[in-house]
């Protein structure tokens, strides 16, 4: 693990609060997600998991709290504060996401999927297809590159969502539930070759995730429950 | 159906205001339309009716002997003298500016009973009744230039005689020997009511084929309309199949949930049409409006309308519904569309070929084969059709070489999906695509004929500033020459010219008309030389004459014992002066025709009712192509809608909603592009297969520019109408519309 | 597990040396906790009393290790007998848990810690099985998934209760 490095978290939430409406989804979270670490987010349904995904990629801009993203090498900006263009752009090129199912536009390849997000970013195809098809090589992708998303398994699917997600090179991978609609050994699979490639490239992962089996994939865990993180370990006095 | 279920389907359709409103407004625009065409076919059919006594030709009023083998003319015609029974009839066509009076003499013995429409009882001589609109226009203008023409205003005609409100129509009263002086005066015992025999048919054709033009649009509005939110309508409907409901149960409520909103929709076109009846009787067809209380559908007409339309829009949902195969896990048939092949080519290409066969024929045998016009009527249809079936398959080309060379990743993501989905992302277009075929095929027809130009001043021809009118044969050389005295003193005319013939006109055999060799310039003609007397042909006169009429040496020293037979103005060329002249020709009480000038042949011929059609062409492609712009906004909407799950994580991914944008303006121009410039092409080719199959010598040439008025119009409409939708992609595809419920 | 029958399961192959017997044991079961010679030997000679094996060839005279073991008919039956019942579920931990929670609750200690403390070791070890899969076999694998579920189904008790924590505590004081 001398790719964790633990004094620098790449990603930081302080006093992070979130409501839709009346609802308080949030209630002032603190967490850091330290560079090259695999963090699961745990909790019960409606806890506040994915708008705490949303809040960390810049996806929501939080009520409250600020939620600093520090690239490698770089200085941390407050991702809360951007605009919409800048954080779009920033999800382009820092972050990828794989969320549990849909994800693929049904009309294209699963190699135009992929390529999809360097397309995005100004490659030219040519190059941005021979990327992809790299990538879905080694997601055991091969020979499927032209199928349609109806075409595939939902492993499959999976594992050219997390192609896509990777095609960029992120800095930090968000995974809402990545693995929850495949059976165990189809999860299994695809969070192995994920992982693999994550780990190779030192990428960050933040994963939501309510099966533990999943999470012991990651290098450590937090437990959102009623819009806090839960204390976790505590000595009793 | 039971009420709990249909109750369900009514709550299941509160939830899709905007899908409601669209099939509505649809079936609103459509039933409206459908109202007012059948409106505007009743005013014409009523319009004809109440005009049709001004085409009564009546009978001869002559007796010619013959020789007593049936066929030689043995003497002069016997006038047949009038009876209480019978009236004398002159019918004429004045020209007031660039307005045709139907002008009709009348002639009666005290006491007769032939009923003239419009009118209590005969003018009397001096004397005229007039339609209001021409009552107007004569209280309006100097006397001079239009009302002396008539007379006394003896009271209006009434409506029920008018063919419209803007109706021109006049009544003088004469003598009978004025009458008889005249030309062409006929025996009337009683008027017709038949209308049929005028042009009637003609614009019921072209009414029907313009509504067609106009109703296609809008039953493709209503069809893209019900398909609205079908992505959600479709798990709506696999949820209650889950629980249980057969598929017959699901496709009557699909039936019930478009039924409503498009009876509704019908009878707001209802309402529409009548309050929008007003303003559609204001349009004037041939030059006049039809009276309101003609323009009119009938109560039964309505009702029928309402409820084929309704029952019609159900039906076809239920169909839909009951075709896609929603099973208790979703559409099974609705996600793939078939491949569109080659095959899709045979309608256009056998459509074609019936108009080529068609227009060959018509050369051939100039008889004219009783089904060759069925062969161009039919391949008109056919390639009409042709277009929209094989509009998909292009579209599908296009965008297969798109998605090869796509760069960018909207080119991709556009090309991808018409690939995959070439019929639907057509049908989004094909009411634009349709409007300018038809479009094009008018303006290449228009182009054909063309327009009667202005005569111009040509030496040997009738000066088109001039205005001639035959003398009757009754006339001294004396008194005509008084009138033509009188004539020149009015403001703007600059000379009068008698003509002289050995015989009045008609009743000769030669056709040459003498003037002084120094009234030739007046007329136009060059230097006559030392001649005294000079003479040309009488078809100098004759406005369709186009050769000009060479002048020659009389071998005559004077004009002494010739006949007056013609008088001709030169007036300065205002519109005032030559009404001046026409008017003083016409009260002058020697003349046997209306004053006539060169440029009448315009105002009076085929031309003006062609342009007339052309015109309402317009207003249809205008009707169209706005109901296709709508079809092209609603189904466009429906593409950013059904796939907000998608987009949405696109936007979330990193994909700037710019680039949405452009993949939503790449789906509706790609299929529009591409089909685009091949129904500009079919179109003139179409128009150029009718034209020449017609025959007479008669060529396509450039488009006016009303033409690329229409067709910058429909661009900028397709434009505006996705443009319209930009505002959807923002709002529905935020983070809410990833959500998995 | 049974070491017992797990031996005897092995000598149903063939006849085998108490030292080769160690070995295939520690091979396919033993990652976790290697199997003592003591222990083999202790259990071998406690099979072939109850005549569940039975010596081979004439080297009576040497030790335990120089014997080669067969498998007797009466030990196929067991075996088998073995192989086909099912295993009452292990209650053991449950019940360990179980009573500290009810204890914590009883004292008004906390009973949430408790089960988050819990449930922070049961996720330690289940990340330890996890990595442990990463270059095993698949027959390690396998041994490691079964732990895995099995602290996986502790998790999940474990869930359902501090979910249940108040409704419990009301019960309790009130009976």
């Amino acid at each position: 693990m001398s790719l964790i490095d633990t004094t620098t978290p790449i990603l930081s939430a302080r006093g992070v609060h979130h409501a839709f409406g009346q609802t308080e989804a949030l209630r002032g979270i603190d967490v850091d997600v330290h560079a090259g670490e695999v963090l699961a987010v745990m909790g019960p349904s409606g806890s506040g998991k994915s708008t705490l995904l949303h809040c960390l990629a810049g996806i929501l801009a939080p009520v409250r709290g600020t939620v600093a993203y520090a690239p490698p090498g770089l200085n941390p900006v407050n991702i809360s504060g951007l605009g919409e263009t800048e954080r779009s752009r920033l999800r382009l090129t820092d972050f990828g996401f794989v969320f549990q199912f849909g994800q693929l536009l049904p009309e294209l390849t699963a190699l135009d999927n992929v390529s999809l997000p360097l397309l995005l970013g100004g490659t030219k195809r040519a190059e941005a297809r021979q990327r992809s098809e790299e990538l879905l090589e080694r997601l055991g992708l091969n020979g499927f590159a032209a199928k349609l998303p109806g075409e595939l398994s939902g492993g499959q699917a999976q594992r050219a969502a997390i192609a896509r997600a990777l095609v960029t090179s992120p800095a930090v991978l968000f995974a809402d539930e990545p693995t929850g609609s495949l059976d165990s050994l189809a999860a299994e699979n695809v969070l192995t070759l994920m992982l693999d490639l994550v780990r190779e490239a030192g990428t960050t992962v933040v994963m939501i995730t309510h099966d533990a089996r999943t999470a012991a994939y990651a290098d450590r865990e937090v437990i959102v429950r009623d819009g806090i993180i839960s204390a976790g370990y505590r000595v009793p006095a | 159906m039971n009420p709990a279920v249909l109750k369900m389907a009514l709550l299941g359709s509160r939830s899709s205001w905007g899908r409601m409103a669209g099939i509505g407004g649809g079936v609103a625009i459509g039933v409206c339309l459908v109202l007012l065409l059948w409106s505007a076919a009743n005013g014409l059919a009523q319009r004809d009716a109440r005009g049709a006594w001004l085409r009564e030709m009546g009978q001869t009023s002559v007796n010619v002997p013959l020789a007593a083998d049936g066929r030689t003319v043995n003497g002069p015609p016997e006038p047949i003298p009038l009876t209480p029974e019978t009236i004398l009839l002159g019918s004429l066509q004045d020209v007031f500016r660039d307005q045709v009076i139907s002008h009709r003499d009348i002639a009666a013995l005290p006491g007769a009973t032939v009923k003239i429409p419009g009118i209590a009882a005969p003018p009397a001589p001096g004397q005229y009744y007039a339609s209001p609109a021409l009552q107007r226009l004569i209280e309006s203008t100097p006397a001079g230039e239009l009302g002396d023409r008539y007379g006394k205003f003896a009271g209006v005609i009434d409506d029920s005689a008018l063919p419209g409100p803007d109706a021109l129509v006049v009544i003088s009263g004469a003598t009978e020997a004025q009458l008889r002086q005249g030309p062409a005066a006929m025996l009337v015992t009683e008027f017709t009511t038949n209308p049929y025999g005028e042009s009637a048919g003609l614009y019921r054709t072209a009414l029907l084929v313009g509504g067609i033009a106009v109703l296609f649009p809008v039953l493709l509005l209503v069809s893209i309309a019900t398909g609205l939110g079908a992505a959600q309508r479709r798990e709506r409907f696999a949820t209650l199949r889950l629980i249980g409901a057969s598929p017959r149960l699901v496709a009557g409520m699909a039936a019930v949930e478009t039924a409503i909103p498009s009876l509704a929709g019908a009878l707001l076109g209802v309402v529409m049409a009548v309050a929008f009846r007003p303003a559609a009787a204001q349009i004037p067809v041939n030059g006049t409006r039809v009276f309101l209380a003609d323009f009119t559908f009938g109560a039964g007409f309505a009702v029928t309308a309402v409820v084929l339309v309704s029952a019609a829009c159900a039906l076809v949902a239920a169909r839909r519904t009951a075709r896609t195969g929603i099973g208790p896990l979703g559409a099974t048939r609705a996600m793939t569309e078939k491949t569109p092949t080659v095959w899709r080519a045979v309608p256009l290409l056998a459509g074609l070929a019936g108009m080529a066969t068609g227009a060959v024929l018509t050369k051939v045998d100039t008889d004219g084969i009783p089904w060759t016009s069925a062969l161009l009527i039919g391949g008109f249809a056919l390639t009409s059709v042709g277009i929209v079936t094989i509009g998909p398959w292009l579209t599908r080309m296009v965008s297969t070489i798109g998605l090869h060379r796509a760069r960018r990743a909207s080119t991709v993501i556009a090309a991808s999906r018409i690939r995959q989905t070439p019929v639907a992302t057509f049908r989004s277009v094909s009411g634009l695509v349709i409007a300018v075929f038809m479009v094009s095929v008018f303006a290449g027809g228009i182009s054909a004929i063309g327009t009667v130009e202005t005569p111009e001043a040509r030496p040997g021809l009738l000066l088109p500033t001039s205005v001639y009118a035959l003398v009757a044969p009754a006339y001294t050389p004396g008194q005509v020459a008084s009138v033509a005295r009188s004539t020149k003193e009015l403001a703007g005319i600059r000379d009068t010219t008698i003509g002289y013939a050995k015989t009045p006109l008609g009743q000769g055999d030669t056709m040459d008309i003498y003037i002084a060799a120094n009234d030739a310039p007046s007329l136009g003609f060059g230097d006559p030389g030392s001649d005294k007397i000079v003479s040309f042909d009488a078809s100098f006169l004759n406005a369709w004459t186009s050769t000009p009429v060479s002048l020659a040496a009389a071998p005559l020293v004077s004009l002494e014992g010739l006949v007056p037979v013609v008088m001709v103005v030169r007036t300065d060329g205002t519109p005032a002066a030559i009404d001046r002249a026409r008017t003083a020709l016409d009260a002058s009480g020697v003349t046997a025709t209306p004053g006539t000038s060169p440029a009448d042949l315009a105002i009076m011929s085929n031309t003006r009712l062609i342009q007339g059609l052309a015109a309402h062409a317009y207003i249809g492609v205008f009707v169209a192509v706005v109901v296709a712009g709508i079809s092209l906004a609603v189904s466009t909407a429906a593409a950013i809608l059904d796939r907000k799950r998608v987009l949405g994580l696109m936007r979330l991914m990193g994909m700037p909603v710019s680039v949405l944008r452009k993949v939503i303006v790449q789906e509706a121009a790609v299929p529009l592009l591409a089909v685009l410039l091949l129904s500009v092409g079919l179109g003139f080719l179409v128009a150029w297969l009718m034209i020449s199959s017609f025959g007479g010598g008669r060529t396509i040439s450039w488009p006016s520019t009303e033409y690329y008025a229409a067709l910058s119009f429909s661009l900028l409409l397709a434009l505006a109408a996705v443009a319209a939708t930009f505002g959807l992609v923002r709002s529905n595809t935020a983070i809410t519309a990833t959500r998995f419920e | 597990m049974n070491n017992t029958l797990a031996l005897l399961g092995l000598l149903g192959r063939e006849p085998s040396y108490g030292y080769d017997l160690k070995h295939s044991y520690d091979r396919y079961f033993g990652v976790q906790k290697p199997l003592a010679f003591g222990q083999v030997y202790s259990t071998l000679a406690r099979m072939f009393r109850d005549d569940l094996i039975m010596a081979l060839g004439e080297e009576s005279g040497g030790g335990p290790d120089r014997k080669k073991y067969e498998i007797t008919l009466t030990g196929r039956d067991k075996v088998r007998q073995w192989l086909f019942t099912p295993d009452v579920p292990s209650e053991t931990l449950q019940s360990e848990l179980f009573a500290k929670t009810v204890i914590a609750l009883l004292l008004d200690d906390d009973a949430d810690g408790l089960l988050d403390a819990q449930r922070a070791e049961h996720m330690a070890r289940m990340r330890e099985l996890t990595r442990l899969k990463r270059d095993a076999d698949l027959l390690q694998v396998l041994m490691c998934d079964h732990g895995l579920f099995h602290i996986e189904a502790d998790l999940r008790w474990i869930e359902l209760t501090s979910a249940r924590l108040t409704q419990l505590k009301k019960e309790l004081q009130s009976a």
